[in-house]
């Protein structure tokens, strides 16, 4: 059981994380919808430092209004980015959104 | 935007105004490939000497200099053989060694043509 699915809104966190980390500037603190998920990986953070044998977690693929990132005249609303991003980084966006 | 996003790594370019993009196809040196045929041999599911993840810590640790001096395949080079020195996997005398004895070997090849 995933602790997201398609559909749900998510926000970027800001781990605060120094290191490797695959989670770039511009989508932290974000909001995006989740879009499809990728399956269970190996913690990049973990393979950084040479930890193989760390906890697996969930790899989410999120899309984000491109005006939601770079908030200007160029950027339509119906165009999108999509981004993976790792369990940890995602928070709901409301404690009600996997609600039935 | 005043929002704390944390730290952002000197890598982490994403957004920043590049200037014009030159739409150049670089061709792919036999040397890089090379590179690439190596890193995928360390950090394959058998191996797991190096992962890519350690390289990518690797560069990101360069300091800005070292990293905007070095290309993508050089970066993933120095990055991928500090992480084998670090790791005891060679020495940097075994490393330097080496390097002398193939360009003295290249010397050799090339003179005799």
């Amino acid at each position: 059981m995933t602790r997201f699915c398609e559909g749900d809104l998510v926000r970027v966190l800001a781990l605060g994380k120094a290191g490797h980390v695959r989670i770039p500037h511009y989508v932290r603190q974000r909001t995006g919808e989740v879009v499809g998920y990728c399956g269970t990986y190996l913690n990049p953070e973990d393979l950084a430092v040479g930890i193989t044998g760390g906890k697996a977690v969930d790899l989410y693929r999120v899309a984000f209004a491109q005006p939601t990132l770079w908030p200007d005249e160029v950027h339509a609303a119906h165009d999108r980015l999509i981004i993976e991003i790792y369990d940890p980084w995602l928070a709901p966006l409301s404690e009600t959104s996997n609600a039935p | 935007m005043t929002e704390d996003k944390g730290p952002r790594g000197y890598h982490d370019v994403g957004g920043d105004t590049a200037g014009e993009i030159p739409k150049v196809e670089l061709p792919w040196l036999h040397w890089e490939k090379k590179v690439e045929a190596i890193r995928g041999l360390l950090g394959d599911g058998t191996r797991r000497i190096v992962s890519l993840d350690e390289v990518r810590r690797g560069f990101e640790s360069f300091g800005i200099e070292k990293y905007n001096a070095l290309s993508f395949y050089r970066r993933r080079l120095e990055a991928m053989t500090d992480i084998l020195v670090e790791k005891g996997v060679l020495s940097r005398q075994e490393l330097d060694a080496a390097v002398a004895s193939g360009r003295a070997r290249w010397r050799e090849t090339s003179g005799s043509e």
